[in-house]
């Protein structure tokens, strides 16, 4: 690909006296990976303002006096994307247990920016996540989309929200424990305790919201009835299709469940966490439900779940949207490395790799910002010492809106 | 024709390996050949006779009777040797924190996943033994991943002891050590014991109170044998040192007792890199120790540490292990091999801690680590080179029998899918 894009704002800028975010850099040399295009060898990035402006080979028209990266022999590819990390929350603020339906929640509210999981993150050449509330309850709130750098929530919002977290089989049930004679004492008291449970408040939240809409519309309506109510405007932005609803669901029931439920109430939905999705995959495929398949270097799952190698490859065959991400267990081993086993069991490079980049971006909504180089988007890059998918690589340098991060 | 390995780890013991029913001439066919003592032989021929090597070069002829495996295209190296495991083990450590006279014998399960795991990923040699979470753990023995009872496993019966520094339990580390040294102190307190009754014995028979067809019998209490063993180095101690504080302990001991040592060294020993050197006791870094993630108390900033780097950069040679549980990438030999050189350790110098210097430390050089005239037939056929990601370990020879094939692995081809996975 080559661009002839070199663009007046350059110009302008750089008669404009260029303040230091500003500069033009040029990253010279390496092997790059647009996703969106063919690698170039020996390629050019362009970047001014927090942006790339020009993506193209060696002959790529370069601005005077800008400043050159040499990064010959290195791999460049966008900033990684993973599409489901509870990154930057700790443990004890993901599930908020008062209830077992909480749409109002915001991940973004219990964000810490100075995680160290964000910077190993960060380390291994990840830009952008997706920060999801825990699964412990069934609907468990929104979550946000950031950058993997910056000193404040605010420096690093992509989206404030970013899809609603819905969880299936045992987990919102598991440790419950139903009342039997004596005093509820415990928030352990609670409900739902089965499978059936768990599903029924997934489907009463949604009637609820259905209820809570249909009264609205009424003039008239009963004042209790149509109170402000935080939750449900979030379940009525989900069954508009507003907020994308992120289905937990690992084993092969549970995901069949999702995919029901979904159709059900209409509302657009995604299966996090598929590990049985090998089990389900023309199903998915009939439904175009997109699929987040979280470490393919795990030999086993939550619920039992039936680890397969070829699940991801199977996704790929039947036109199935998948992203890898890293999901609840993102401590192991970085998404890069993630991407790797996909490439170990099967999966063609290429498709790893965008599905760590520009599918996870688009996965999330964001694909118009970041999980590829092309002129106009986010100048978020890492140079890698080799290929990216290889255990012997690393990310040696990060850039997010075009500002090197340290690590 | 039995394979017999005459190299003791430690005491005279009787070494051996069941014996396969080797077919008298394989001749391996390989694409590129990795010795294992740093040269590489393209296109060339590995011929095995009644389960050794008796053949590697490229301009070798294959006998017309010789069953041949194809390799050519593929790469093959020695199979890979573990220094130090627990794997495989129903339970790595006693409960009890002074067992010596235990040993894994009784211990191992050969249906163990761990033993069908590492053959599936090139390991054709392991020195089982107690985990760290003890003090004097008990006895291990060096076993190849293949055979149905732990005697047709066994490649030398008796291999190591287990010590460990890192205080188990809940205890502290001054009493880690402490109960350590009187470990020890009793055993030389036994030792002496036993030689002035020897003494005594000798001197009364000498004097004719005792007849002269008596032999001194007494034997020390069987319970405290293996560590009298050890401090008369009839054994070697696989100590386990868990940080850099411990490492002055184990010059003291060394010193004090006389002890044969290999180190076992766990995430955080790198600051010692000095003393180790000096030390210059064999290494083994634990499966988690190549590289390690330290974080700063005060700032909570965190240094990833490749403590083999470190160490390689000092100058120190050692072997590495592999995790034994099922679920992490640190079981795979090339994902520990890849960290390694990730961090700037040199290829060779990664596959050496997998081969040579793991023989060398459990005294099996002379049979097993490389692939050389001579040596015992343990070979892997590997898809391509042994720090990929994408490679995959084709055929296991132990003592030049085939003893996995990665097209009859039914486990794997369940893991894509069986049948299923080809639609």
């Amino acid at each position: 690909m080559k661009s002839t894009f070199l663009a007046a704002p350059i110009a302008l800028a750089l008669a404009a006296g260029l303040a230091a975010q500003d500069r033009v850099t040029v990253f010279r040399g390496a092997q790059v990976h647009p996703i969106s295009a063919a690698p170039i060898q020996n390629g050019v990035v362009v970047v001014a303002g927090g942006r790339i402006v020009a993506v193209g080979g060696a002959d790529t028209k370069v601005p005077e006096g800008a400043q050159v990266v040499d990064c010959t022999g290195k791999f460049l590819t966008p900033g990684l994307v993973d599409a489901g990390t509870t990154l930057g929350v700790a443990g004890q603020d993901l599930n908020e247990q008062g209830e077992e339906v909480t749409p109002h929640l915001r991940v973004i509210d219990a964000l810490d920016p100075t995680d160290p999981r964000l910077s190993r993150a960060r380390r291994g050449g990840v830009t952008t996540v997706q920060v999801n509330p825990g699964n412990r309850n069934v609907v468990g709130g929104l979550g946000a989309v950031i950058k993997t750098a910056g000193d404040t929530v605010a420096e690093m919002l992509v989206q404030d929200e970013s899809g609603l977290r819905l969880t299936m089989g045992s987990e919102p049930s598991s440790g419950n424990r139903a009342i039997r004679g004596g005093t509820p004492v415990g928030i352990y008291y609670r409900r739902p305790t089965t499978r059936m449970g768990v599903v029924w408040e997934a489907r009463k939240a949604f009637y609820d919201a259905i209820a809570y809409q249909d009264q609205k519309t009424v003039p008239e309506g009963d004042p209790e009835m149509t109170g402000f109510d935080p939750g449900m405007e979030v379940l009525v932005r989900a069954l508009r299709g507003e907020v994308t609803v992120r289905t937990t669901a690992r084993a092969e029931q549970d995901i069949r469940t999702a995919i029901r439920l979904a159709e059900e109430f209409g509302y657009k939905t995604m299966v996090e966490e598929a590990t049985e999705a090998w089990r389900v995959v023309d199903d998915l495929a009939a439904a175009g439900i997109p699929v987040l398949v979280a470490a393919p270097s795990r030999s086993d799952a939550p619920e039992g779940a039936d680890v397969r190698y070829h699940t991801l490859n199977l996704l790929a065959k039947k036109d199935v949207p998948f992203a890898i991400c890293t999901g609840a267990d993102e401590g192991s081993l970085g998404l890069a490395n993630e991407a790797m086993f996909a490439v170990r069991h099967g999966l063609p490079h290429d498709r790893a790799l965008r599905a760590v980049t520009l599918d996870a971006a688009r996965m999330i909504g964001v694909e118009d910002r970041v999980g590829s180089l092309a002129p106009g988007l986010e100048a978020d890059l890492v140079i890698w010492s080799g290929d990216p998918l290889s255990p012997t690589s690393t990310a040696e340098a990060v850039y997010i809106r075009g500002q090197e991060v340290t690590p | 024709m039995m394979t017999r390995f005459t190299r003791p780890l430690a005491l005279a013991v009787t070494a051996l390996v069941a014996p396969v029913a080797a077919q008298d001439l394989v001749a391996v066919r390989a694409g590129k050949v990795l010795t294992g003592t740093g040269a590489t032989m393209e296109n060339a021929v590995v011929l095995i006779e009644n389960g050794r090597i008796t053949a590697v070069g490229s301009d070798i002829e294959v006998p017309w009777n010789a069953k041949v495996i194809d390799a050519t295209g593929k790469i093959v190296a020695p199979t890979y040797v573990l220094a130090h495991t627990p794997g495989g083990l129903s339970g790595g450590n006693e409960m009890m924190q002074n067992v010596p006279f235990l040993t894994v014998q009784d211990s191992i399960d050969p249906s163990s996943l761990f033993f069908e795991e590492a053959l599936r990923n090139g390991i054709g040699t392991a020195h089982v033994i107690p985990g760290n979470a003890t003090l004097i753990g008990g006895q291990g023995m060096v076993v190849r991943p293949f055979g149905k009872t732990v005697e047709d496993m066994t490649v030398v019966d008796r291999g190591g002891i287990k010590l460990s520094l890192a205080s188990g339990r809940g205890g502290s580390r001054m009493a880690q050590m402490r109960k350590l040294r009187n470990a020890l102190d009793e055993a030389v307190r036994l030792r002496a014991d036993l030689a002035r009754k020897k003494e005594e014995f000798d001197a009364e028979k000498a004097a004719g109170a005792i007849a002269e067809d008596k032999d001194f019998e007494e034997k020390a209490d069987k319970t405290k044998q293996p560590v009298i063993d050890l401090v008369e180095q009839k054994i070697t101690g696989f100590l386990y040192v868990p940080s850099a504080a411990e490492v002055p302990e184990v010059a003291r001991m060394v010193e004090k007792y006389g002890v044969r040592l290999v180190l076992v060294l766990g995430p955080r020993c790198y600051k010692a890199a000095d003393q180790l050197r000096e030390l210059n006791l064999p290494i083994v870094l634990d499966e988690n120790a190549i590289e390690y993630t330290e974080r700063d108390p005060e700032t909570g900033e965190e240094t990833v540490v490749c403590q083999a780097k470190i160490l390689a950069d000092a100058g120190i040679e050692f072997a590495i292990g592999v995790s034994e549980s099922g679920r992490s990438a640190e079981r795979y030999p090339w994902w520990q091999m890849a960290t390694m050189v990730r961090h700037g350790v040199d290829p060779a110098t990664a596959m050496r801690a997998l081969t040579t210097v793991p023989a060398r430390i459990l005294g099996v050089d002379a049979e097993f680590g490389s692939i050389e005239v001579g040596k015992v037939a343990n070979l892997q056929v590997l898809t391509g080179s042994p720090l990929a990601a994408t490679t995959w370990v084709e055929t296991v020879l132990l003592e030049g029998e085939v003893a996995y094939e990665r097209s009859k692995d039914q486990r794997l081809q369940l893991l894509f899918g069986g049948s299923e996975g080809e639609k």
